[in-house]
Order: structure tokens, then sequence, then C-alpha cells
């Protein structure tokens, strides 16, 4: 065994420290500084003397605990074992070839210089050598030299081809920490064929590689770059006779010289809708702007597309043509004079993302057929229904459906019997009434739940500015959202089977609080509505690389089956077909190609799809870029020795000593006996205190 | 990074983990700037209370602007919807002023902290958070600091903040405390009503403490005593047995805590109930403090209870 610091053996001498606690260890004469002695009284002191070695298993663990420590920080290492020594000194090299294929490698000739740098990387191996290819964009995968032969590598590198992903050097650059510190090899180098693009700096110390690895750059840049790409496109909704209609606004960007009369497409569906044309300045951008068009009734694939040029993927930009989210809601009203219900539905006409698509029955007239297609109901003050209605509400919450109760007069213990079939967490309560002294306020409101966080931040809704006058007694300690200031129950939420129970102990009719009056109302009942009714705002156009929310395909709400555990099929751009989900498909869909994917629920080819646009990463389509020796400077590791020659004594012993980490070992056990000495302590003093 | 910074972001990063909302006070004793900390805290949790009655704020409407689609609906007028089905946005703007006075006690017992902080920069912390909350309204703010009389003083003013504040920072534990003296040259000195915040360890028997407050009470003063006091003191968890020394007095007994510690939670708590009993009777607000409790946590309930009283206004 060597070690990598000897010198801090010296911190052996600390042992002295604890044999000194323990002998010379004396009377406590330290004194407490304590604010004032106004309320203690004079009380004895007991003291006594240690002379001689007490508590030896204390002892023990300390002088452990010293020994561990040095020998952690003199860096133990093992001697490498002979067959590792004989295999370093036959010669050879372990060589890692990283090819970049993001989108940017489309540019010019960089990817034919790329495949050009990487064959004859490849062909400088010698017998004694052994490559690895590892092809990388936002992900790397290796390919590894097998049996002696490089066929395979060289196979791959001639099928490779750019994709539409960004660029990432940081896996890549791991992988190839990895290979080359796995490696037996005395000789480790990496190359780098890459057109260096700034946006896919991401290199940490993570990315270091190990001592005496040399790093070779190769740069297949080219200067004199000239594209055009559609960088972003706006939707902006409008209505025009009770018709949704939305108005299209691409933006272009110029790499490159000026270029007029640039012809810019609005595709729907794969058909050309519209047609306008923009001129570029140089190194510029440009906006078009298209007339509004009518919204489909279903969702549909849409793209801007500009007249193609060198680098034709990121020509188009692809997006989807859907109406504005909207919640389907029935209200129920109680049996109370109609317009009490009106701040309610004032609230629910306001708002386009989502808006809510409203029908109200009174209680007296609510059917079955009622509840069909809706997402969320609101018992505004209403009694709970019996019978068969009764049974289809509960069914309705169980699978996914929301109920927002509103505890006005009509919610009693009565006429919520069984709590509404379980429904609700609690039995309805008194009413309270805090008018005589100027009602309640909400004392405390859990802003970090998911329903109220929007009010979270400052200046985003005073919650506590309504008065409460009368308010229902819910006597529950879970699912409390917000308290009265007297520590009643004012909001409170239950799950049921997958559905949600929001119940509000006031009502919203402004007799009981002024809450309807204040502003803080509009933004309280969408909040509650859309959490009630588990709506979350949906996204349609993903990048390259991105993670797919699968949420909205699937069973209809309503439906016994949840969808988790669920297996969606994925059919991408070129029409490669994904299994995503259930045991054996991928756990997400991370979409590899820029364009349109379908994704239905799996076995069920006829279902309609949900359409998700995915392009090219912004970031890619920027094509500055760094200068390769800083990526050089970043990996390469600093050593003591030259490394000419495969690194000298002091850099094989780092880096054995690196890979053996004893170290590590020494001070985890070290802090383990620490927290036994600790408890050994605190034991023996807790003895002695109760003795004296 | 600096200290500063990252301790900020470590509170920061709080505030998304349930229950750890309430700014720690460890964290905020690295926060080496008595401006940032009050902005910080007031900026980030107690503006979000959008009110404070007692403490002057309040919002006036300055004007309608009609809704623009983006707009967020809480700012919406839906009043003036529901009368003339147009949506308009309202904008406000603050306008108040009163005097806001801070008095500080500075003695030497308020060096005495075990949680992070001691029961003085715990005092400092509470002082500056009002003090920019209530400049942040357009109150008047100024300070006083006292042991057994007037240490420092910064007279009430809108332009005062970076002089309470400064004040604030200067501030060293010092002396013997005793408020009666320093609380009549107050009340001598201040004939404009006031909201006048007292923070102190109040170690002063009961009665000793409602006398030496009554010359500003009989002012027509509105009257805040913030009682602090470490765990330590609350709880006497000392386990070792040693000399005691006073703070104050510099007098020193031997004290084996484990015998003492039931009487002495029992006296302590005596004392709270009674000092809280006689200032109650008075009708002068007091709220004993636990320094190891959030500084946000103190003022949220320091304000609803402000809120309940309705008293100044």
């Amino acid at each position: 065994m060597s070690f990598l610091a000897p010198l801090f053996a010296v911190g052996l001498a600390a042992l002295a420290i604890p044999i000194l606690v323990h002998l010379v260890h004396k009377e406590r004469k330290e004194t407490t500084l304590f604010p004032s002695l106004m309320f203690l009284l004079r009380t004895p002191y007991q003291h006594s003397r240690r002379q001689r070695i007490r508590d030896w298993l204390l002892f023990a663990t300390r002088v452990m605990v010293f020994m561990l420590l040095v020998a952690a920080f003199a860096r133990p290492v093992f001697d490498r074992p002979p067959d590792a020594v004989v295999a370093g000194t036959t010669g050879g090299r372990e060589v890692v070839v990283l090819l970049d294929r993001s989108f940017s490698m489309h540019v010019g000739d960089r990817w034919s210089r790329a495949q050009a740098a990487a064959r004859q990387a490849l062909d400088g191996l010698g017998p004694a050598d052994r490559g690895t290819l590892v092809l990388f964009a936002d992900q790397a995968r290796a390919v590894r030299e097998a049996g002696g032969t490089r066929s395979e590598l060289r196979a791959t590198v001639d099928s490779a081809s750019p994709g539409d992903a960004a660029t990432r050097y940081a896996p890549a650059l791991i992988l190839a920490r990895r290979t080359v510190a796995e490696s037996e090899l005395p000789k480790r180098e990496v190359i780098v064929i890459s057109d260096f693009q700034r946006s896919g700096w991401d290199v940490g110390e993570e990315a270091r590689l190990p001592a005496g690895t040399t790093v070779t750059p190769v740069d297949v840049a080219s200067s004199g770059v000239e594209d055009r790409a559609v960088r972003a496109v706006e939707l902006r909704r409008s209505l025009a006779d009770g018709r949704e209609r939305i108005t299209v606004t691409a933006r272009v960007s110029n790499t490159g010289p000026a270029a007029r009369g640039i012809e810019a497409r609005l595709e729907v569906a794969g058909r050309t809708v519209a047609t306008n044309r923009l001129d570029l300045g140089a190194d510029a951008g440009g906006v078009v702007t298209f007339e509004s068009l009518a919204i489909p009734e279903s969702p549909q694939q849409a793209a801007i597309r500009i007249t193609p040029d060198g680098v034709p993927g990121d020509d188009a930009l692809h997006f989807i043509l859907e109406r504005a989210p909207s919640i389907p809601v029935l209200v129920v009203e109680g049996a109370a004079p109609g317009e009490r219900d009106v701040y309610l539905q004032r609230a629910l006409e306001i708002g386009d993302r989502p808006s809510f698509d409203v029908a109200t029955r009174r209680f007296s007239q609510l059917g079955v057929a009622d509840l069909a297609g809706k997402r969320l109901v609101i018992m505004n003050n209403s009694p709970w229904p019996q019978g068969d209605l009764g049974k289809r509400l509960e069914t309705f919450v169980r699978g996914g459906g929301g109920l927002l109760v509103i505890a006005g007069d009509a919610v009693t213990a009565t006429s919520w019997p069984a709590r509404g079939n379980g429904v609700l967490p609690v039995v309805p309560g008194d009413v309270r009434d805090r008018v005589s002294n100027k009602g309640a306020v909400l004392g405390v409101i859990d802003r970090s739940h998911p329903a109220l966080s929007l009010f979270g931040s400052a200046q985003s809704g005073d919650l506590s500015a309504a008065r409460f006058y009368r308010y229902r007694a819910f006597d529950s300690d879970s699912g409390v959202l917000a308290r009265f200031d007297d520590g009643a129950v004012a909001l409170l939420e239950q799950r049921t089977g997958t559905g949600r129970t929001v119940i509000v102990a006031s009502s919203f009719d402004g007799l009981w609080n002024d809450l309807p009056r204040q502003p803080v109302f509009l933004p309280f009942v969408h909040q509650l509505a859309q959490y009630a009714s588990g709506y979350r705002a949906g996204r349609s156009v993903y990048e390259v690389g991105d993670a797919v929310d699968l949420q909205g395909v699937g069973p209809a709400v309503g439906d016994s089956t949840g969808a988790r555990g669920l297996a969606y099929v994925a059919v991408s751009p070129l029409g490669s077909r994904l299994r995503i989900g259930g045991t054996l498909g991928d756990p997400a869909l991370i979409p590899a190609e820029a364009g349109v994917y379908e994704v239905r629920p799996a076995g069920s080819p006829g279902a309609r799809p949900r359409l998700v646009a995915v392009n090219i990463p912004g970031r890619e389509l920027d094509l500055a870029r760094f200068d390769p020796t800083r990526l050089t400077h970043s990996v390469s590791q600093t050593s003591d020795e030259p490394t000419e020659n495969g690194g000298g004594v002091a850099a094989d012993l780092a880096e054995r000593e690196r890979k053996q980490s004893v170290w590590w070992y020494l001070l985890v056990i070290a802090g383990t006996l620490l927290v036994v000495e600790s408890v050994l302590a605190h034991r023996l003093s807790r003895g002695r205190a109760t003795a004296t | 990074m600096s200290d500063s910074a990252r301790a900020i972001a470590e509170a920061k990063s709080h505030e998304g983990v349930p229950g750890r909302r309430l700014l720690d006070p460890k964290v905020l004793a690295r926060i080496d700037d008595l401006e940032l900390v009050a902005r910080f805290v007031v900026e980030g949790f107690i503006s979000g209370l959008h009110r404070s009655p007692h403490l002057g704020f309040s919002t006036d409407f300055a004007e309608h602007r009609q809704y623009m689609p983006g707009d967020d609906t809480r700012h919406m007028d839906w009043r003036v919807y529901a009368r003339t089905d147009r949506l308009y946005i309202k904008n406000y703007e603050a306008d108040t002023n009163a005097n806001f006075i801070a008095i500080l006690d500075v003695s030497a017992s308020m060096g005495f902290g075990t949680s992070g902080l001691t029961k003085l920069e715990y005092a400092k912390y509470l002082a500056a958070c009002l003090a920019y909350f209530s400049s942040r309204q357009r109150d008047r703010v100024g300070l006083v600091t006292v042991d057994s009389d007037v240490v420092d003083f910064v007279p009430p003013s809108a332009k005062h903040l970076n002089q309470v504040l400064h004040a604030l920072d200067r501030a060293q534990p010092r002396g013997r405390g005793a408020l009666a003296m320093p609380l009549l040259k107050v009340s001598e000195s201040q004939h404009r009503r006031s909201i006048l915040l007292i923070l102190s360890d109040l170690y002063e028997p009961a009665d000793k403490v409602r006398d030496a407050l009554g010359p500003l009470r009989d002012a027509g003063h509105d009257l805040v005593v913030m009682h602090l006091l470490d765990p330590a003191e609350l709880n006497f968890n000392f386990d070792s047995a040693g000399t005691f020394e006073d703070l104050e007095s510099g007098e020193r007994i031997p004290v084996v805590p484990g015998r003492l510690r039931t009487r002495y939670t029992e006296l302590i708590r005596d004392h709270v109930a009674a000092v809280g009993k006689l200032l109650g009777e008075g009708n002068i607000d007091y709220l004993m403090v636990d320094t190891s409790k959030p500084v946000d946590d103190v003022l949220f309930q320091y304000l609803l209870r402000r809120e309940r009283m309705q008293s100044v206004r």
C-alpha cells in the first residue's frame, strides 16, 4: 500500500488530544452567560475530579476516529495487481472518437468532412490500439470495437447522418471519460469531431477526462454560412360572428447575405391555405403575418414553410391549430332565488384559457343526462340528490370528475346524508355567525397547494381582504387548504377515486360574505374550478429532445380506467412506430425528428390521434461557435508529471487513487464512529448529570 | 457567490417546500445587510398579504383602463363588468401617512442568543422589516434605541428609512436595561400620536413594565410591545452544571440546571402571563416572540392581531 499524501501522517500526533481529554480533564469552571439571573435560584455546584482514563470505549472510539481521519487525508492507494501492470507495459492506445451528428452538421459540407475525419482517425489505429466511436447530439451512443475488427466502427460512420437534435457536449464527454477511465491501456486519446457550436456548451467538472488523456479537436465548421429559418410562430385568437378565428404571425431569421421575395406558406393539414412574401436583410430577421382563418373543429397539424435553402430542416416550423381549451361545467343551483347565483355565473363567463362551458340546472330539474360530457359539477348551495341520480354523481366523481361544493344554508347534515355517498370528507356542521365581530377573515392559506399557488407571490391577490359573516363548520384535519382566523375550515378537498371534491365553507351569493365583491373572487373561482376538474394547461408544440406530456391521450374523463400505466403508440413524422409506456415501451416519448407525431392509446388504431408538433430546438439554429481549444482546456486534467509517455509515476498513482477512492470509505467509517461517539458521550454525560 | 446571495437563494428555495415557507432566522442571520433582509422578507411575504390596515397600508383606487387580452384577471374590476358588461382593469396607488417609531432595547441581556441569532439581532430584523414596511406605505419611520437611557434617536420622517436601518445596524448590546427613564423621554419628545413598537426582553417586574409604558399610553400613542425571549430562556435546556453570569450586572451564581429547570420555567411563564395581562388591561398590544420562530411568522401573527384590533384608524 502507498500513500498519495504521506505528510498527513504527522496528523497522528493529534492522538494526544483524546488522551489528554481523558486523562487531564479538569473540573468545570467555564461560565455560562445568561441574560438575567432574575429567575434563577442559587444552588450548590457539584463537581468531581478525573485523574485516570475512564470510559475506555469512548476513548477507543475517539482514537479510532483520529486515526481514520489521518489515513483518509493521506490518501491510501492499494498496489496495482500484477496482471494490470503487465497490460500497461505492452503499449497501445485507447482512442475514443466523438462524432457530432446534431442538426447544425447539415450546414454546408460539415457532415462529409466530419465523416472523413472520423474514418481517418479509425484508420490510424494500430494493432495494439482499441477504438470506440461515440455518436452524439443531445444524447450520446457508443459503438465499441469488438473482436479486434474495426469494420463495425467504419460501417457506423458510413451509415450515420445528422439528426434534428441539438448539440450537447457533456453526455459524449462523460461517455468518453468512462471509457478511458476503465481502460488498462497506457495511452488515452479523445478526438472530438464537431462544428463546436456555442449553444451546445454544457461542459462541467463531471466531463473532465482522466489525467494523461490527450484531447484532439477536429473543427469541421466552414465559414460563409447561409441559412434561413422559421424561428417562431405567434397565434392571436379573436372572435368574429361567434366563431373563433386565429391570426398566424411567423418570425424568420436570415444568416448570410440579404434575400428578397422569400415565399412563406401557411399549411393546414398538408394544404397551403395562405402565401405571403417577405424581404430579409443581411444577418437579420423578418416577420410575416397571414390573414386570419377559422379554427377547425378538430385539432389540425399546421406549418409555416419558407423557400428551401441549403439547410432544409429549419425551413418549416410546425404547430397545431386547435380551439382554446374549455372545461364543461354543470352548475346545480339550490332552491334559492335566481339572482343569488349571478356572481358565480358571471365569473365563469370570463376567461379564455381555459374557458368554461357552463350549463345551469335547478336542483329540482336535475337529471342523469345533465352529467353527460361534464368535467366539473358545481353544487352551488344545493342538497345532495337522492336515489339513482346521487349514485351517478358519486360514480362521476370516482371516475375522475370534479365536484365543487359551495356550502351555504342548504348544505346540511340532513341534506347531505352519508356525506353525499362518500364524496364529502366530513358531515356538514352548524352555521357559525361572525356578524357581531365584523366578520372573519382567512387566517391560514396554503399557498403552496396547486389550487391556491396562483396567490402565492406578492401582489397576486388578497384573499384575506374578504369578510366572512357566516360559514358552515367542517370538522376535519386533513385536506384543509384554508382556515378562518378562528381556526375553522374554510376550504377543504378530498380525492374520491380519481376525482376530486373541493368544499368552500361559505356561500358565493354575497350574503354570507363579501368575497364575490372582492377582485380576488374571479381568479379564486377560476382556480378552484380548474383544480377540481383536474384541468392542466396542455401543450402541443415541443422541441426535439423534449419529453412529451401525454396527458389527454387516453380514456375520456368518467371512464373507470385510470390513465396510469397506459401504453401509447406514437407514429413519427417519418413513419416509425414507437411504443410508449406499459411494460415493453419506452418510459416517455422523447421525439427525435422534427414534424408532427400522432399519438394514440395502444390497441386503439381507430382512435382520433393526439397531434404533437415537434421542431428543431431554437438554440440549435444559433450557429455561433466557440474556440475548440476552450474545450481542450476544460476537459484536460493537469498533472504534476509530464504525460507524454502515458503519465508519470505520480500521475499513475493519482489515477489509481482516484479509481480506488479508499479515502472515501475511511471517511464514512470515521463519520459513523463520530455518531457512535456522540451517542456514547451523551449517554455518559446524562448518566453523570443524573448522578449529581 | 457571496454569503448573502447564497443565503437568499437558500431562503427562496425554502419557499417552494411545504412547511418551510417561513423564513428561518439562521438563514436570515447570514444576510449581512439589514435593508436586504427587510426588503426580502417584506416583499416576499408581507406584501403578499396586500394590506395591513393598522400600519397605515391602504390602496387607493387610481384609474380604470380597458382590459386587454393577456391582462391578469386578478386585477379585473368585475363589479364594473357586472354593471356595464365591459371588462376593465383596476389600477391602484398607495397613499398613507402615519408615524411609526421602533423603540429597541439594546441592554446587554439582548445580546443573548442560542438559536442562530441573538435577541437583539432578531429584534433588529423585526424593526427593520416593519420600518421598511411602513416606509413603503409612505409612513414616517423613526427609531429610539434604549438601555437605561436613550442611546440613539432617529426622528420619524418619510425620508429616514436609511437612517433607521443604519442606526439599527450600529446598535450593539450594552449596559443595564431599565425602560422607565427612556420611555418617559420618548413620551416628552413625541407629541404627534404615533405607532410605537417596543422590542425588549422585559427583564423587569411586570408592574414596572406597565408603569414605564404608562406615559406613552396616556399620551395617546398606539403601543405594541414585542417581548423577545430565546428558547433557552423559555425552556432552560442547559445540560451541564456550571457558573451562570448575568449579562447586565456581571453577577455570578453556581447553577445545576436539572434541579432548577422546572421552577425556572414556571417563573418565566408566570412573568410572561403577568406582563401580557397587565398590558392587555392597559389596551397595549402585547406579543411574546420566541426568537427561534421564523421572522415572517411573527410578522404574520402580529399583522393578523392588529387587523382584528381595528384600533388605530
